[in-house]
């Protein structure tokens, strides 16, 4: 699967006031749910907040940093930014 | 005929209301440059206003993303994604927005129908500002300058002096202005976010040249440079420099009446007259 799967999921959080309760709940139980299915190394970045990984794979900023605004994945604002930050930063 | 009185173009950073709300310390610019533009529109008593806006991702980006497309619901609520900012119901010139979508297809352009959504804030913070009583009904007209590929600045130009063409060959004496909104080198999310944020300004000296050649009246200039390499350089979301693109294509004349950046922004307010002196395309 594309990495549309990743986008959607991030577009339907902020319409979706109850998709994000349940990834705030249960987060891995809500993402296996999700349609169409994210890949298992989707679904494991998205768990742990690795937006650095996902950005690398082709996930779309403008819905990808929805996921710090809701506060989902152990992430906010300035985490995303940082760890976006620290998956560019030249070595 | 109806007659093309003006336009506006503004930013709609999604903060910003509630700044002024809070009374911050941005607060008074952002009074006097909204307020700048508002009293513009107030003075240009128009009947009907053209809204060029960018989905952001928040309408179409899972059924079907449109290069162009006209909102034809007699009204629309929102802002769909912003649900702390005040919620208002927009009124839509639905017939005239008919009108318009029709003579847009009849003459060539490609231009979607969209009969039932929500406005993102890229409408309603503008018009929080501009016009919060909600009673200038509004043509929207989705312009995509955020979801690659992106329409090249000429076919936006030129559907904006479509539109033109087809409100001036219109019956009756109805008043017309256009509002634009968004930036011109904004980048949110991607990695030439700033240091501080998770937003960034990647090109400023785009923002500075749009600024210039706009204070200079030369349009053609600006559709000539503003290409989708100029425009992804300049961040994720300066495509909405489009929707002034098109905006200026509507108004149809040259320098602006008030011009005002906020280089910290990437952003600019800016008032035209139609009518004025200048080198339009």
């Amino acid at each position: 699967m594309s990495i549309y799967a990743v986008n959607k999921v991030c577009y339907r959080v902020v319409h979706e006031p109850e998709l994000r309760q349940a990834l705030a709940d249960a987060p891995e139980q809500a993402l296996r749910a999700a349609t169409p299915p994210l890949s298992e190394e989707e679904l494991q970045a998205l768990l742990v907040g690795d937006v650095g990984r996902l950005s690398k794979l082709g996930a779309n900023h403008f819905l990808l940093h929805q996921l710090g605004r809701f506060r989902l994945f152990g992430l906010d604002l300035p985490t995303y930014a940082e760890r976006i930050r620290m998956a560019y930063r030249p070595d | 005929m109806a007659e093309i009185v003006g336009g506006v173009g503004v930013p709609h950073t999604p903060h910003f209301p509630g700044i002024v709300d809070r009374d911050e310390p941005l607060a008074p610019e952002l009074r006097r440059l909204y307020g700048a533009a508002a009293r513009h529109l107030r003075e240009l008593a128009p009947d009907f206003l053209v809204f060029f806006t960018c989905d952001h991702y928040n309408i179409f980006f899972v059924e079907s993303v449109p290069i162009f497309s006209i909102g034809v619901a007699p009204s629309a609520q929102g802002p769909s994604d912003y649900r702390e900012l005040k919620a208002y119901t927009v009124p839509i010139a639905s017939d005239l927005a008919r009108h318009i979508q029709a003579e847009a297809v009849r003459s060539g352009f490609d231009v979607g129908m969209s009969q039932e959504f929500e406005f993102d804030h890229p409408v309603t913070v503008p018009l929080h500002f501009l016009t919060p009583q909600m009673d200038v009904p509004i043509v929207p007209v989705f312009v995509n300058g955020l979801i690659p590929p992106l329409p090249p600045a000429a076919r936006c130009y030129a559907l904006g002096a479509r539109i033109r063409e087809t409100l001036t060959g219109m019956p009756g004496s109805a008043r017309v202005a256009t509002v634009a909104s968004g930036s011109f080198s904004l980048e949110i999310g991607g990695p030439r976010l700033s240091a501080t944020s998770h937003t960034g300004i990647p090109d400023p000296g785009w923002a500075d040249r749009v600024v210039e050649l706009m204070r200079a009246g030369d349009v053609g200039t600006l559709v000539a440079e503003a290409s989708e390499e100029r425009l992804t350089h300049a961040g994720n979301a300066a495509g909405e420099l489009l929707t002034w693109i098109a905006m200026l294509g509507l108004v149809g004349c040259g320098p602006a009446a008030f011009l005002e950046a906020q280089p910290e922004f990437g952003h600019a307010f800016g008032c035209w007259r139609a009518g004025g002196p200048g080198r339009p395309m």
